[in-house]
């Protein structure tokens, strides 16, 4: 029988050269592959020293060591994941109208808790005395009328435009992953958002509307709603799926029934930051233009039926697996 | 459920401390079978240590941020105000990035760790052991917005006490655990000084059997007993010693010299 003390001895060069081999900490398949058949054996081979150890009574540092190396081999040799980007990308766009389709009832409901308060909001303001104050500050609706007192035009200068691209990415995409984040208290937080967004939006326009200039607002909005409202309801209704997952969990445990919607979730909050970031672009460079109202109106127009038909309509073919890519058959 | 499984889910609290049974006892470890079926151990790391990871994050995000805005006041200082809407656009960009992609992006390019996790040994792993993919980095990393709630932070913890594997929210709903990978190197096993003598493996057993958790318990206690008080070293080594003598129906004079005989008695397999 061997003895502990002549087994670490022997078998230490090896462990050193796998340390070394893992040491180098960048991703294991950038080395030439004759390195990679070799770090596998090792990882194998202190796989079974482990064992070993743990059977022979080697120390207790040394069995710590062997852990800690086969756990760090383990994790550098089972992290391959597929290289083919491309394939990714149309993957990811198929994914989401998916995803949103699947999702379905969560939309709705995410639709009604967002739209509701903005009509309410809107309808609030035009027909009822001071309804506008007890939702905002007078100062910050005030503000919004000077915004849009003056139109645009003569469009704004490109300077304030990139600054303003900036300010609608933080805060606008911001407002979004909160609104999906938020989900996960039943749901609650959500709710909030949405309700919250949606009556704040609708006071505006209607505050707007009243200091008589409904048609700057409009025109100005009318350009990156399609993306930027739907993908606030696509993470409000995100947050409703991960929230609803905790309470109807079809007979799993309640981690299981979330980590059973996670795909889903990916998809839509990835689709929904994809439509923001238009929104961001689109908001910061096209709406302030000085382009001529038909114009900004007929993209509009054509944004608001490609958006919805991208959802409804786009994927709804499952097309026949592809071969697998890089692998030897 | 008969008597005889529920007594077989309790955890054993005697003979139970072989490594192999780690998985049952109460203890801040996971335990992962790999392809191979081996049975790896991870430590999870608890709430302090990466609350402390968290921090070293946040001052790092600091410092890349006052880096940025004392670029744009220099370059507001030579080429004067003409570009301020651009540089604030950036800035806000550069907040956004940091606020919500930056952990991310660490978890891809360090394979789950950031600066602060990896100062502190920190990594975030998938439920299997393996790196953490970026659709579950996204989701982990979004949730920390929930996990902060109502403020630093509180209901992640909350969560991480309630949880048996410390995970917040967002580990929760990405499937993932933290793990703590200490920097381990092995000591040589303890050797006794001086060698023994002929007289004293005369004395001894021809054969010296220990289990496993007394071989470690000795070795532990040889480790430690230089940076003990003679008394309390004598103390503890009593503890050991005594039922061994007992059984070995031996009789000693120093504890710590007995106990490193039979140790040494038993790694050398015999006298």
């Amino acid at each position: 029988m061997t003895s502990p003390a002549d087994f670490v001895h022997v078998r230490t060069p090896l462990w050193q050269e796998l340390s070394r081999k893992l040491a180098a900490d960048g991703p294991l398949w950038k080395l030439p592959p004759a390195e990679i058949s070799r770090t596998a054996a090792l990882y194998r081979a202190v796989s079974t020293d482990l064992m070993r150890a743990r059977t022979l009574g080697c120390t207790r540092d040394v069995i710590a060591y062997l852990d800690a190396l086969t756990a760090q081999a383990h994790n550098a040799l089972y992290a391959a994941s597929r290289s083919d980007r491309r394939l990714r990308l149309v993957e990811l766009a198929l994914d989401f109208p998916r995803a949103f389709r699947r999702a379905w009832p969560f939309m709705l409901a995410s639709g009604v808790l967002f739209w509701l308060p903005f009509a309410l909001g809107w309808f609030g303001t035009l027909h009822f005395n001071g309804f506008a104050e007890r939702v905002l500050p007078t100062s910050t609706l005030e503000g919004m009328v000077d915004a849009y007192s003056t139109g645009f035009n003569n469009g704004r200068d490109l300077n304030t435009d990139a600054g303003m691209t900036g300010f609608y990415v933080y805060n606008n995409i911001g407002i979004a992953f909160r609104c999906f984040a938020t989900g996960i208290l039943f749901g609650l937080g959500s709710i909030f958002f949405l309700v919250y967004n949606g009556l704040v939006t609708g006071t505006v326009f209607g505050y707007v509307q009243l200091s008589g200039h409904a048609q700057n607002i409009l025109t100005f909005t009318c350009g990156h709603s399609p993306f930027e409202l739907t993908a606030i309801v696509i993470s409000g209704g995100a947050g409703l799926r991960m929230g609803y997952a905790l309470l109807g969990t079809s007979g799993r445990t309640r981690t299981a029934s979330l980590r059973a919607v996670a795909d889903d979730l990916i998809s839509l909050i990835l689709g929904a930051a994809f439509f923001l970031s238009i929104a961001a672009i689109v908001e910061g460079w096209w709406s302030p233009s000085s382009l001529p109202m038909p114009v900004k109106w007929a993209f509009a127009g054509l944004m608001s039926l490609l958006v919805p038909a991208f959802l409804l309509l786009f994927g709804r073919r499952e097309r026949a697996p592809a071969p697998p890519v890089g692998r030897l058959t | 459920m008969s008597t005889a499984a529920l007594s077989q889910a309790r955890p054993r609290a005697k003979g139970a401390a072989s490594g192999d049974e780690a998985g049952q006892l109460l203890d801040t470890r996971a335990s992962i079978e790999t392809p191979e079926h081996v049975l790896l151990s991870y430590h999870l790391a608890g709430p302090i240590r990466r609350g402390l990871a968290w921090g070293i994050d946040t001052l790092v995000r600091g410092l890349v941020l006052v880096g940025f805005g004392m670029l744009l006041g220099l370059s507001s200082a030579l080429g004067g105000d003409h570009l301020a809407g651009l540089k604030s656009g950036l800035g806000l960009l550069l907040f956004f990035l940091l606020e919500w992609g930056y952990f991310v992006l660490c978890d891809m390019l360090m394979s789950g760790r950031s600066v602060g996790k990896k100062v502190l040994g920190l990594r975030v792993v998938s439920a299997q052991g393996l790196p953490v993919g970026l659709g579950d980095s996204l989701l982990r990393n979004l949730l920390r917005s929930a996990d902060f709630l109502p403020l630093g932070y509180v209901l992640g913890v909350v969560c991480m006490l309630f949880d048996a594997r410390f995970r917040r929210l967002g580990d929760l709903v990405a499937g993932t655990l933290v793990i703590y990978e200490p920097r381990v190197a092995w000591r040589a096993p303890p050797k006794l000084t001086p060698p023994p003598s002929q007289a004293e493996l005369q004395w001894l057993p021809a054969r010296v059997v220990l289990s496993a958790s007394e071989r470690e318990a000795i070795e532990l206690f040889m480790l430690r007993m230089h940076e003990l008080p003679q008394a309390r070293a004598d103390e503890l080594g009593d503890i050991l010693a005594l039922p061994l003598a007992k059984r070995f129906r031996l009789r000693y004079a120093h504890p710590a010299r007995f106990l490193g005989l039979l140790y040494h008695c038993h790694i050398q397999g015999g006298r």
